[in-house]
């Protein structure tokens, strides 16, 4: 194995790995929006501000959720692609071995037709491989989108939790855990992107 | 590779072994071919770091396209781990393997070829106007293994029974049985499991008319060797693993 196709490997191993990380901070945040709720709910008139937050909070890691799920099985083709791209590429080159081992045998020739067709469906493997990862990389795109998202919900959070008088400090604890979990994402799927992006089609 | 014709007749065996190139960690082994007008029988395609140089031998034999039949006594990958790559080669072949390990080798990758499994108790399959005995060898050393026969040749492969591991470059037949011996003993006492599997082989090969022994490692055995072979391995104690 080259050490492209180990990089390539890697690459998309990672993802699985890093996507796994991205759930349980999700569901992190899902609970923080939960606790939001009940804190607010309480707290009445002085978090009336908080309470809407609270289903913003709590939709985004739910669309989150999904969107990773969406991915994981999107990175687990990716992976068979990988797979399956690896082996076209090893018989291919075993392939071209055989015509350089075969010189002068009489029916030599006849391995021109199995070379031809194996360099035709390695290729197709790197093509559909880049593709896919273009692909990929726009729906990480999407889940760095909520990461975002979920970073200025934290700050208007903060904002509206220093209206709620005594709840101020439970309030801004959720604020804290919604932009610490959104800072976690981006990084984790960060990662994800920059370890994929060379692959991409240029 | 070593290519050396054992049988010429309507049809033709040819052994293939000795590869020079072969990494030196890697075991050395035998492959053979039945070629006849049309269509090509592989038995024991070997491992993969085996497949070019042994395609290529082939290639000297028989066109791609004429490959019609793979054959696996049993599940080792210095049997038939190659077989991923003769699945991108060839179009059209079959793969003769133990029923009982189709899950196992179709680890090694079996997309195109279609695998016909040898049910336990044996089967014949026909290339051609060729026919062959697939003898049942089981617990020999594998638990489902087979042997194929061919009587119009009478040559028996006898895929791990018979091996022996040699320097490289030796002879491809047995020229002194008695020094051979030795380098058979520990490989099939240590192997073979089953005192009364080897037992109920013995007595069934002996009823075969045969010619050459062509195991899948080391030398083949020809003329009273095949007797003086049969006798050696019947009274050998075997299973001394445990």
């Amino acid at each position: 194995m080259n050490s492209q196709t180990k990089s390539q490997f890697i690459a998309v191993a990672s993802i699985t790995s890093e996507l796994s990380a991205v759930m349980v901070v999700a569901k992190e945040i899902s609970l923080a929006a939960a606790n939001a709720k009940a804190i607010a709910f309480r707290a009445g008139d002085k978090a009336k501000g908080f309470q809407p937050i609270t289903d913003f909070i709590n939709e985004l890691a739910k669309e989150t959720i999904e969107l990773v799920t969406n991915i994981n099985v999107y990175a687990l083709l990716l992976y068979r692609l990988t797979v399956n791209e690896y082996r076209r590429t090893a018989a291919y080159n075993r392939f071209e071995q055989v015509a350089k081992l075969a010189v002068g045998a009489c029916y030599a020739d006849s391995m021109q037709e199995p070379i031809t067709t194996a360099r035709t469906i390695m290729q197709d493997c790197q093509r559909q491989f880049k593709r896919d990862v273009t692909q990929l990389l726009g729906q990480l795109e999407a889940v760095m989108h909520h990461a975002r998202a979920a970073r200025v919900i934290a700050a208007n959070s903060r904002i509206e939790a220093s209206q709620a008088g005594e709840y101020l400090q439970s309030l801004q604890a959720v604020a804290e855990s919604v932009d610490k979990a959104a800072h976690t994402i981006h990084d984790n799927v960060q990662r994800c992107r920059i370890a994929l992006s060379i692959y991409r089609n240029s | 590779m070593k290519m050396t014709k054992i049988y010429e007749g309507a049809h033709q065996w040819i052994m293939f072994g000795r590869d020079e190139n072969k990494p030196d960690n890697i075991i050395d082994s035998n492959q053979y071919i039945v070629r006849t007008a049309n269509k090509c029988l592989l038995l024991e395609p070997g491992g993969t770091e085996l497949f070019a140089p042994m395609m290529a031998a082939v290639l000297h034999h028989a066109p791609v396209e004429q490959i019609t039949d793979l054959f696996a006594s049993h599940q080792d990958p210095d049997v038939i781990s190659s077989l991923g790559l003769w699945d991108q080669a060839l179009s059209n072949a079959k793969l003769h393997a133990p029923a009982l390990w189709e899950g196992y080798i179709r680890h090694f990758g079996c997309e195109s070829i279609q695998y016909v499994p040898i049910p336990d108790n044996g089967e014949t399959i026909k290339i051609e106007s060729v026919e062959l005995q697939i003898i049942p060898a089981h617990y020999l050393h594998s638990p489902c293994g087979f042997h194929v026969y061919d009587p119009q040749a009478k040559i028996l492969m006898c895929g791990s029974v018979g091996s022996a591991f040699e320097a490289p470059g030796a002879p491809v037949f047995v020229e002194r049985f008695d020094v051979h011996v030795e380098k058979m003993r520990y490989y099939h006492q240590r192997m073979m499991p089953s005192n009364q599997a080897k037992r109920a082989w013995v007595d069934r090969v002996r009823n075969l008319d045969i010619d050459i022994l062509a195991p899948q490692h080391g030398r083949m055995f020809k003329g009273d060797d095949v007797k003086r072979f049969l006798d050696w391995f019947d009274s050998l104690q075997v299973g001394t693993g445990v």
